[in-house]
C-alpha cells in the first residue's frame, strides 16, 4: 500500500476548554483530493493549523510524508505545503514586491514575469494588480493573488481554506476544475458546490 | 570653579509655583492633583537618595563598586523596560540584561578610554553620569522597540503565520515587524539629534556650563554623548529583539501566549 501523505492517527485537539475533535483519524494518499464539508466553527481550520504545526494536538500523531510533526522536522514539512488561508493573510506590500520577495527567497532566482503573466491571464485579472498594495485588493482579487502564489510556489501539498468564496460562479468552476486536475495532494475546505461535482474528490462530511 | 550651592530654603521656595498649579488643576477638574504631588515627592526623594549614594560612590571611587553599581542600574532598567513593554520579567530578564550590557559596556568603555582618554576606565565621575544618560535613553527606545515588535505580531499573528508558510523561515517572516520596531525605537533620537541646539540646550551641556566648563568643551561632550546614545540605542534595540526570540516563540515558531503580562 502506498504511504499516506497526510495522516492523523487518533488525534484529539481542543482550544481552551472546547474540544474540537477527539480521536480523529484521517488519511490522504498521494495526489488525492479531499473535500471537508461541515458547518463553520467545527474546527476545520484547526485541522490546517495542526498540519502546519501552528497548534499542537492534545494526543495522537500527525504525519506528513511519513514524518512526525516535531520540531526537528517542521521546516521540512512546511516546505512541502502551500496553504491558502481563508482571508489570505498576506502582509501589506505592493503585490509585485511581495511576489518577488517570496519567489526569490524560495528559489534564489529572479521572478519569471512571463509565468506570472500567464497565470494572471488564467485568473482573469489585469497585470495592473501587481502595482496595488495588499490592502487595496478586493476579496476576489486577494483570492486570485493567493492562488497565483500557490501556482508559483508549486509545492506538492495544498491546504485550501475557502479558496473560491469571493469569486463569481463561472470563475469558481474554472478554478476548481483546473486545481483538481493538478498532480497535488489536497485538502479543501469549501462550501462552494464547484468542488463537490467532481468524481476526483473524496468528500468527508463532518458534523 | 563650580555652580553656586543652593540652600534647602531656596530650593523649597520653588514650591511657590506649585500652589497656583494645584489650584488651576483643581478648578479645571483635571483630576491629576494627586499625581502631581506624588510625582514631585518621588522626584525629590529619589534624587536625594541618588545624591547620597553618588557622594558615597565618588568618595570611594572603587572600580569594583562602580562596576557593580552599573550592573545594578542595568538590572533596574531591565525590570522597568519589561514592565512597560507588558512582557513577563521572569522570562525576559536574562536576554534583555545581556542585550543592554553588551552595547552599553562597549560604547561606555570606548567613550572613557578612547574619546575622553581617562586612565581609570571605571572612574566614577565619568562612568556614573555618562552610564546613566546612556541607560536612560536606551530605556525609552527599547520599550518602544519591544512593545512594537511583540504587540505587532500578536495583533497580526495570522499575517505572521501566513508569511511563515510562504517563506518557511522565521527570521524572514519576522522582518517587517523587526524593521518597523527598530525604526520606531530610534526615531525619537534621530529627531532630537536633528533639532538639538535649535530648540533646546541639552541638560548635560547646561550642567557642564553651570559646573564651570567653557561652552566649547560642553559642546564637544554633548556631541560625543549624543553619538554614544544613538549607537547604544541602535544596537541594544536590535539585540533586545534578537535575544528575546528564543523566549518569545515556541519551537514551532509560533508566538507564545503566556509571555505577556495581564
Amino acid at each position: 500500500m502506498e504511504e499516506s501523505v497526510i495522516s492523523f492517527e487518533s488525534v484529539s485537539h481542543g482550544v481552551g476548554n472546547t474540544k474540537i475533535f477527539s480521536n480523529l483519524t484521517l488519511c490522504v494518499e498521494k495526489n488525492e483530493k479531499v473535500l471537508i464539508l461541515g458547518k463553520s466553527g467545527i474546527g476545520k481550520t484547526s485541522l490546517f493549523r495542526l498540519i502546519l504545526g501552528f497548534e499542537q494536538p492534545e494526543s495522537g500523531h500527525i504525519l506528513v510524508n511519513g514524518l512526525d510533526l516535531i520540531q526537528e522536522q517542521i521546516h521540512q514539512i512546511r516546505q512541502e505545503i502551500f496553504y491558502l488561508s481563508q482571508d489570505i493573510d498576506l502582509m501589506d506590500d505592493i503585490i509585485l514586491r511581495l511576489l518577488t520577495i517570496v519567489w526569490e527567497f524560495n528559489f534564489s532566482k529572479e521572478l519569471p514575469m512571463e509565468e506570472v503573466n500567464q497565470h494572471l491571464i488564467f485568473l482573469e485579472v489585469s497585470p495592473d494588480i501587481l502595482k496595488k498594495r495588499t490592502r487595496e485588493l478586493s476579496g476576489g482579487e486577494r483570492q486570485r493573488i493567493g492562488l497565483l502564489m500557490g501556482f508559483l510556489l508549486d509545492r506538492p501539498i495544498w491546504l485550501l481554506d475557502e479558496p473560491t468564496s469571493a469569486l463569481d460562479d463561472a470563475m469558481k468552476k474554472k478554478i476548481a476544475t483546473h486545481i483538481l486536475s493538478l498532480d497535488k495532494t489536497m485538502i479543501i475546505i469549501s462550501h462552494d458546490h464547484c468542488w463537490q461535482n467532481n468524481s476526483i474528490v473524496r468528500i468527508e462530511g463532518w458534523s | 570653579m563650580g555652580a553656586q550651592d543652593l540652600s534647602l530654603f531656596s530650593l523649597a521656595s520653588l514650591l511657590i509655583f506649585l500652589f497656583p498649579i494645584l489650584y488651576i488643576s483643581r478648578y479645571l477638574k483635571l483630576g491629576i492633583n494627586r499625581e502631581i504631588i506624588v510625582g514631585i515627592t518621588r522626584m525629590v526623594l529619589q534624587l536625594s537618595f541618588v545624591g547620597f549614594y553618588l557622594e558615597f560612590l565618588f568618595k570611594f571611587d572603587s572600580p569594583w563598586l562602580n562596576g557593580v553599581y552599573l550592573l545594578l542600574m542595568i538590572s533596574i532598567a531591565c525590570h522597568s523596560i519589561l514592565k512597560a513593554s507588558n512582557l513577563k520579567v521572569r522570562l525576559f530578564f536574562t536576554p534583555l540584561f545581556f542585550s543592554l550590557l553588551i552595547p552599553f559596556a562597549l560604547v561606555l568603555l570606548f567613550f572613557n578610554g578612547v574619546v575622553v582618554r581617562i586612565d581609570n576606565l571605571f572612574e566614577a565621575k565619568y562612568l556614573v553620569p555618562i552610564g546613566g544618560m546612556l541607560l536612560g535613553n536606551c530605556l525609552r527606545s527599547i520599550i518602544i522597540g519591544l512593545t512594537n515588535f511583540y504587540s505587532g505580531i500578536k495583533k497580526n499573528e495570522r499575517e505572521y503565520l501566513y508569511s511563515l508558510t510562504l517563506f518557511n523561515n522565521r527570521a524572514q517572516a519576522l522582518k517587517p515587524w523587526f524593521r518597523e520596531s527598530l525604526v520606531a525605537a530610534i526615531n525619537p533620537t534621530l529627531a532630537s539629534m536633528a533639532t538639538i541646539g535649535l530648540v533646546s540646550l541639552p541638560g548635560m551641556m547646561t550642567g557642564q556650563i553651570l559646573g564651570g566648563s567653557i561652552p566649547i568643551v560642553a559642546i564637544k561632550y554633548q556631541i560625543a554623548i549624543m553619538a554614544c546614545i544613538f549607537y547604544t540605542e541602535f544596537f541594544s534595540v536590535i539585540l533586545s529583539i534578537l535575544f528575546s526570540l528564543k523566549t518569545g516563540f515556541n519551537k514551532f515558531d509560533v508566538l507564545k501566549t503566556h509571555i505577556f503580562r495581564k
